[in-house]
């Protein structure tokens, strides 16, 4: 009898003690190791205190995808980032929760390592970790107190169990390393562009036209032809540049009068004003509309526009009102002047950059929706 | 066993003796550090950004400048008998800063005092045909044309502005010909500490007003044109000056 007891006692011990270690034991961290990272993207850096994890990227998924993010448990991050649209919403501006549109267009989530360290459409953020945040507590898009979000958060056992594995305690920062994992995680280098860059397949006679313009700026005193994308969509990444604020513009789509702030408003520098974050290209064709506002619905309207749509204003890219590939002087309009087959050519080789296997890989998907 | 501790002893002293003389043979002269700070000026006066407060040194109209930077790379030190060439030495210059300044600080250099100091303004033409990333080298920087052409060694960007006209000026300046070597000697006094600091002036107006002068207005970018470029780099040449 007491050697029965004192079996279930030792029992109930090991039991508990199992129990309060897995409890109190810190973070496990699996570092994510199989992670493709084309070395012409260059170098990235994640933050010393946020290391790629299994566990971090786990949770960070879970999150991104779970309504339990905002104030009303119905909007989750997901809602305006879909993953077959590259994760933008097809909108040209995402809907507000009172009702009407966001004064933005949803920025497509891919190769975020990379580019620039600067994020929002006019880089209000410096950091991932600091984007994060914002949405979720943003009175219009999913309106959530943070105190709120971490109360619920650790009433559910699965993200307790979740959090404690990958950073410890469920708090607004460990909220903001996971998801800022994740989408540092969303790496989009299987496009056919990737495919010729590493020599793997041919680009067709239009696509490889298309990629020699974009890849110059035009200079008629040597008869080259450009389409002058280079100048500010980098030739791998095809994202804005990363090195202090080279990545963003004013690629010329709005008057002085009508001018908003944009990077501006961040630097307080006047020679920012109507400066944009320049966007990856990478997904541009399933990425529809454009621009930070959305105005444009296609391709063709975007090339349009570059083509001889050009609004000047004091702070225009002088690169884009200097590009111009006919050699007599400009008549009314500003912009590129090519003809309607190299506009074609160019088009067809944005379509290059479409990464089907990003599109669609099971990792990034939601795993409320019996995923893994 | 007398004989080979005898033995053992006289070894452990030869390794000892051996390992001296490799450690005094092998240890650097001394160790130096010095730090090379540009200056961006147009003329005399440091560079404004922004504003249109130039002259067009060939002809009418003022300008302003809106981005101006260059690589300099293979930086070199030496002094009589020896020299230190800096691995992986590629910097991208630019003064868009309170300062208008860039520092490039060297520690730990192998040399026990430096006298002379050698770069390049540009990218030497095997960096300069290469995608890796190495130094400031960046393809997918502002400053690569591209994988075909290389980078840009040198850029001026802005506008030019005649009565109401405003019109844009945009000088690229690259191909390996067009990088220029700078070199100077470092008087005594500057070279004498052991933490040297030099101060450069990189004058913008040598771009437009060097051995060719050049009206803005009728040469308002310089590009893939290679007569043009070299013109624009035989006047950059001289822009770098060392300011004891």
């Amino acid at each position: 009898m007491l050697r029965v007891f004192l079996t279930i006692t030792a029992a109930a011990l090991i039991a508990a003690a199992w129990i309060i270690w897995d409890r109190t034991r810190g973070p496990v961290s699996t570092p994510i190791a199989d992670f493709s990272a084309p070395f012409i993207f260059g170098r990235f850096a994640v933050p010393p205190d946020n290391p790629l994890t299994e566990e971090a990227f786990s949770l960070g998924r879970h999150l991104f995808y779970d309504p339990i993010l905002s104030g009303n448990n119905q909007v989750a991050c997901a809602s305006c980032h879909v993953q077959a649209l590259a994760f933008t919403d097809g909108l040209a501006k995402s809907p507000s929760l009172s009702g009407g549109e966001l004064g933005f267009s949803s920025m497509s989530l891919a190769n975020l390592l990379w580019g620039q360290e600067r994020f929002f459409w006019d880089g209000r953020a410096a950091s991932l970790e600091e984007q994060a945040l914002l949405p979720i507590q943003h009175p219009d898009e999913m309106d959530q107190d943070l105190d709120a979000l971490i109360g619920e958060l650790q009433t559910s056992r699965a993200y307790r169990k979740m959090f404690r594995r990958a950073y410890g305690e469920v708090s607004a920062d460990n909220i903001a390393r996971a998801l800022s994992t994740f989408m540092r995680m969303l790496i989009s280098s299987d496009s056919k562009y990737d495919k010729y860059l590493r020599g793997e397949e041919r680009l067709t006679a239009q696509e490889e036209h298309g990629r020699k313009l974009f890849m110059a700026h035009p200079d008629t005193k040597v008869s080259l032809r450009g389409g002058n994308c280079i100048d500010c969509h980098s030739q791998f990444l095809t994202s804005g540049f990363r090195d202090a604020l080279d990545g963003f513009s004013n690629n010329g789509l709005d008057s002085d009068e009508d001018l908003p702030d944009g990077l501006m408003a961040v630097t307080g520098n006047p020679a920012h004003k109507g400066f944009f974050k320049v966007p990856t290209l990478r997904n541009i064709a399933v990425t529809a509309p454009y621009m930070h506002d959305g105005r444009f619905e296609t391709l063709e309207d975007v090339m349009d526009h570059y083509n001889d749509g050009i609004v000047v204003s004091d702070t225009l890219s002088p690169l884009i009102l200097e590009a111009d590939n006919a050699p007599q002087a400009g008549q009314q309009t500003v912009g590129l002047r090519m003809t309607p087959e190299e506009i074609d050519a160019i088009i067809a080789f944005l379509h290059t950059l479409t990464d089907d296997a990003f599109l669609t890989n099971p990792q990034f998907s939601d795993p409320f929706e019996g995923g893994t | 066993m007398r004989g080979s501790r005898i033995f053992l002893g006289i070894a452990v002293l030869l390794i000892l003796i051996a390992g001296g003389a490799l450690y005094v043979a092998l240890k650097p002269e001394g160790r130096t550090s010095i730090t090379l700070t540009f200056h961006a000026k147009m003329g005399k006066t440091p560079l404004v950004f922004d504003e249109f407060v130039y002259e067009n040194p060939g002809g009418t109209g003022t300008f302003r400048v809106r981005d101006f930077r260059f690589y300099l790379s293979n930086l070199t030190l030496s002094e009589e008998s020896a020299s230190f060439a800096q691995p992986d030495s590629y910097h991208l210059l630019r003064f868009d800063n309170p300062d208008t300044s860039h520092s490039i600080v060297l520690n730990d250099v192998p040399l026990g005092t430096i006298d002379h100091v050698r770069f390049l303004i540009g990218v030497d033409p095997d960096a300069n045909g290469s995608i890796e990333v190495r130094g400031d080298l960046d393809p997918n920087s502002q400053m690569a044309w591209n994988w075909e052409v290389g980078y840009k060694f040198v850029v001026l960007e802005g506008a030019l502005r005649v009565g109401e006209d405003v019109s844009p000026l945009v000088y690229h300046v690259g191909f390996s010909e067009n990088a220029r070597e700078v070199a100077f000697a470092l008087p005594p006094g500057v070279s004498a500490d052991d933490d040297t600091e030099v101060h450069l002036t990189v004058d913008l107006a040598k771009l437009f007003d060097g051995p060719v002068q050049i009206d803005m207005e009728a040469m308002s970018s310089v590009k893939f044109n290679r007569a043009d470029a070299k013109m624009l780099a035989d006047n950059y040449a001289t822009m770098i000056d060392p300011a004891f």
